[in-house]
């Protein structure tokens, strides 16, 4: 284990070197990425080493843009030109997106350098990591262990310190629950305030792009840089995100926790006691907690799996092997070629949500699932909307500690338990933190949710907690 | 036996500008294959959608113009199927029974048949804004012949009104009106041009009692309209007197032979597994009413009665209407001419007309003369300044060569000495002038060739010269 310092402080005092830095996790790389598997592709070293040296001389003259020379990591689901986007997937073995996604346009001009594009289940689908095309990836704290996913490289890469930034999406918890199994820090930011173009979708009305970083300071930081209207996102949202540097932890006097009894019964003891544990050191200081009962929870995932599958059979349509043609195809006509794209190139998790996703949109089942879900959907929201009016919303991000390699592979459904505590942000579209509660024996987060456009709320909370838990800056290597 | 006809028309909406959701240009007649494509018409991973304000705003305004039920928010539905022409393998249009609200329900188009100058009526079922595909391009010909096959993205992603009628059309003939007017309506509004290539396609539904209801799909023009469904009513009607069935099908309208064709395929029940488009918040149709409102302002059917309010003949009145630039010509010279419908003439007939034999377009306002031009010589001709041979003849076939040029350039010489002229051919033709004093009436038609000749490219009116020649001869 291993802490650092707030990378915010160091841009700000002018002492960050990026050539340095990079020479350094250029090092954790060469020692750790074989066995870690975080990226599925890496920038090569001189390129990187160039951009480094052009970033350090911006700093000398004085010329340093917000995120000058900074090492940030991209899931390989967000669009870099010219850089080989998978998904995780064989689908996209050879896709290389002619355009940036907004948030990397807005990443290069605030001068952030990407070392590369990183490892996660494939298209997004699945909780562990396992389920990429390009192997798993393992979680630094405890290499037999999962780093949750699918944001799995992109947490992985943070525990080892290759970099001090990173994009993740979220659709259902897949930033947070890989920053809570690896003790880093995650924001599932209000839908509609970070741009999707050029996020490979997996389903639309529930994702978002968002910051990951190992301190809540310095994901407010990336977070500044990739917030804002877009106008080529219809969904995007007119919003400005906090400032960074006027942050301050909030008094826990002016703390008001909401607590939902049915996810704290659904944790394991460890994950329990160490949430408790932070509960009633906020209480000490002056916070008040208020557990309360949120009866919806049973229906949370089976509602988001459904809305999930049914956009992401619909957004995976596109890929019939003719405008992503990647493999030695024996298809003599056109149909043939899907036929033999879906089967040879999609996983079996792929597969499984695409034939559910059809499922639930045909005729006569329609209504039964896909409209069924969407009234759930609402009813969660309104709920949820009513509560974080009030109070933010404080409960463990995993129900369970890493799990083993393989451990849950075996049943779909225990897969998907784990996203218990998350999907209840997607659904109803509001912001949610996590970060790390304690790291002993295994990593433990905390999610907060807050009103929407309320990230600042959770950053102050966020603050306030990092005094509490001392975690800030923590990594594994 | 009558048909009920329905028809279900596609109108891309070449004026938009762009594409319905990118910056594509919305007429990529004349580019290179796949040169008209950006990431979101290509449908590439990530590449979102942003509704086309202006093809919004003119599918509403085709809404008003069929006086529709507008719904206070369009929502963007996906429909799935596999085609290579469809890159996402989806289509973005609306579908109400999955939440999609369409344009416009329950509308109606009055139109005017020619046939008979009757107006007649079909209600609207609904209007959809949604995605054309790409085109397949068949190197070997034809979708049989053909190896392999070619797609062409230019198409994609073009703003496509699709515009579905109830079954009120009585006739091919009528259906063929149908098609004419409602295109001429969504010119006006400034949404097509339909007269590009390939602007507008046309499915029919027709039967005739006592058989199943007959799709024929995949014609391109108006004059196929009226002939493809003509060709299906005959077909339909000899099975019926022969006392066979008619089965519902879909036939497929060869424009070559000019016969309807079995589609190979029976048609499976279609799965399209119709969503809500997550990428596209509904579209709130109230703050763009009053855009769309104004772009219905000028009507056909405005204008038409406007100018038959002015007396002047229906017939008239709809070819000027048919040609936009002459419905402006008109609308702007009419309250600088004494008689409309001197002017009404100029423009709808002999103008018109003049156009079409020197195979200029009438739909072109480059190829039609400024309206002080129109109205001066409309006043000349009211004056009996120049008679109607040397207008048709001489005046109007000027203009046509240069619709700029000043009317003075373009008027003929006022033929003076005409009394002259008369006695010169009097003595030139003592014969003739002995034919017509013996009693033979058509001499004297010889003789007012004869004047006219002389005068060359002189304007004169010949019941003058008759009149002249009459009094010289003494009445005959």
């Amino acid at each position: 284990m291993k802490k650092r310092g707030s990378l915010a402080q160091q841009l700000a005092s002018g002492v960050y070197n990026p050539v340095e830095r990079l020479e350094e996790a250029l090092y954790l790389i060469s020692r750790l990425e074989e066995e870690v598997n975080a990226f599925i592709t890496l920038l090569p070293e001189e390129r990187l080493r160039e951009e480094a040296r052009e970033a350090q001389r911006r700093i000398l003259e004085g010329k340093a843009r917000p995120l000058e020379g900074v090492l940030v990591a991209v899931k390989d689901n967000i669009s870099v030109r010219g850089l080989r986007a998978t998904a995780g997937s064989k689908m996209l073995s050879c896709y290389k997106p002619p355009y940036n996604a907004h948030v990397v346009e807005r990443l290069v001009d605030a001068g952030a350098i990407i070392v590369g594009k990183t490892n996660m289940d494939e298209f997004a689908m699945g909780s562990t990591g396992e389920y990429s095309a390009y192997g798993p990836t393992r979680n630094p704290w405890d290499m037999g262990r999962v780093p949750g996913g699918s944001s799995s490289g992109s947490a992985a890469t943070l525990a080892y310190a290759a970099v001090d930034l990173a994009l993740g999406s979220d659709t259902g918890g897949s930033i947070r629950l890989p920053a809570a199994f690896t003790a880093t820090v995650g924001l599932k930011p209000t839908y509609g305030a970070v741009s999707r173009r050029g996020l490979i979708p997996y389903a639309n009305s529930l994702e978002q792009i968002g910051p990951m970083a190992r301190s809540v300071r310095d994901l407010a930081f990336l977070y500044s840089v990739i917030a804002g209207r877009d106008p080529l996102d219809a969904t995007s949202i007119d919003y400005q995100p906090p400032d960074p540097y006027t942050l301050e932890p909030r008094d826990p006097e002016a703390v008001r926790l909401c607590v939902p009894e049915e996810i704290i019964d659904a944790s394991e003891a460890p994950v329990k006691a160490a949430f408790e544990g932070l509960l009633s050191r906020l209480e000490a200081q002056g916070a008040t907690i208020e557990y309360f009962r949120a009866p919806w929870t049973s229906l949370v995932l089976p509602a988001y799996y459904t809305i999930a599958m049914a956009e992401a059979a619909s957004n995976l349509a596109r890929y019939d092997g003719s405008l992503y043609p990647c493999h030695d195809s024996r298809a003599r006509t056109w149909e043939e070629l899907n036929v033999e794209a879906r089967t040879r190139l999609f996983g079996p998790e792929v597969k499984r949500r695409i034939a559910m996703g059809v499922l639930v949109l045909s005729e006569g089942y329609r209504d039964e699932y896909y409209v069924k879900a969407a009234k759930i959907r609402r009813l969660v929201r309104d709920r949820v909307l009513g509560i974080v009016r009030e109070c933010i919303i404080g409960q463990p991000t995993s129900p369970v500690l890493p799990p083993r390699l393989g451990e849950r592979l075996g049943d779909p459904l225990q897969l998907y338990a784990l996203d218990i505590s998350t999907v209840t942000a997607n659904l109803a579209g509001v912001p949610a933190l996590q970060l790390p509660v304690s790291v002993e024996p295994l990593p433990v987060g905390a999610q907060l949710m807050a009103r929407p456009r309320g990230e600042v709320d959770l950053f102050e909370l966020g603050l306030l907690v990092e005094e509490i838990t001392g975690l800030a800056g923590v990594s594994a290597f | 036996m009558r048909p009920v006809i329905g028809l279900e028309v596609h109108v891309q909406l070449t004026g938009a500008g762009s594409k319905l959701f990118c910056g594509c240009k919305a007429d990529y007649r004349g580019m290179p294959p796949n040169t008209n494509v950006c990431p979101v018409c290509l449908g590439l991973p990530g590449a979102l959608p942003v509704p086309n304000r202006r093809a919004v705003v003119q599918a509403l305004a085709a809404a008003m113009a069929l006086k529709c039920r507008i719904p206070g928010a369009i929502v963007f539905t996906r429909k799935h199927y596999f085609y290579p022409d469809l890159p996402k393998n989806y289509q973005i249009t609306q579908f109400e029974r999955a939440g999609g609200a369409p344009v416009c329900t329950s509308g109606v188009l009055e139109y005017l048949d020619p046939a008979g100058w009757v107006w007649r009526r079909a209600r609207i079922r609904r209007i959809n804004l949604e995605e054309d595909p790409g085109r397949s391009v068949y190197p070997g010909g034809s979708i049989v012949s053909s190896e392999e096959v070619l797609v062409d993205y230019n198409r994609s992603g073009v703003p496509l009104l699709e515009i579905v009628t109830e079954p009120d059309i009585p006739s091919p003939r009528a259906a063929r009106a149908f098609v004419e007017y409602l295109l001429l309506t969504l010119e006006y509004i400034g949404a097509v041009n339909p007269r590009l290539e390939g602007a507008f396609r046309v499915d029919a539904n027709i039967s005739l009692p006592g058989g199943e209801r007959v799709e024929v799909k995949n014609i391109g023009s108006t004059l196929e309209v009226e002939r493809a469904l003509e060709y299906e009513y005959k077909r339909q009607r000899l099975i019926l007197e022969r006392g066979g069935r008619v089965e519902r099908e879909t036939r497929h309208w060869d424009a070559h032979r000019r016969m309807t064709k079995p589609l190979r395929h029976k048609e499976e029940e279609a799965e399209y597994l119709y969503m809500p488009d997550p990428d596209l918040p509904p579209v709130l149709t109230r703050p763009l009413l009053g855009e769309a409102e104004a772009l219905v302002a000028t009507s056909p059917r405005r204008l038409l009665d406007e100018i038959t309010g002015d007396g002047v003949p229906l017939e008239v009145a709809w070819s000027i209407v048919q040609a936009r630039p002459a419905a402006s010509l008109y609308m702007e010279a009419r309250g600088r001419v004494r008689d409309p419908r001197v002017l009404a003439r100029l423009l709808g007939v002999d103008y018109k007309g003049a156009l079409r034999e020197a195979g200029r377009g009438p739909h072109d306002p480059s190829n039609w003369p400024p309206a002080e031009t129109m109205a001066r010589l409309a006043r000349l001709v009211e004056e009996g300044e120049y008679p109607p041979e040397a207008v048709r003849g001489l005046i109007i076939p000027g203009l046509v060569r240069d619709p700029q040029a000043s009317l003075e350039t373009v008027l003929p010489e006022k033929a003076e000495g005409l009394e002259a002229v008369v006695d010169e051919v009097i003595r030139a033709y003592p014969r003739a002038v002995q034919d017509y004093m013996s009693g033979k009436r058509r001499a004297l038609d010889y003789l007012v060739g004869q004047v006219i000749r002389r005068l060359g490219r002189r304007a004169v009116d010949p019941r003058e010269v008759r009149r002249l020649l009459e009094e010289r001869l003494g009445g005959g």
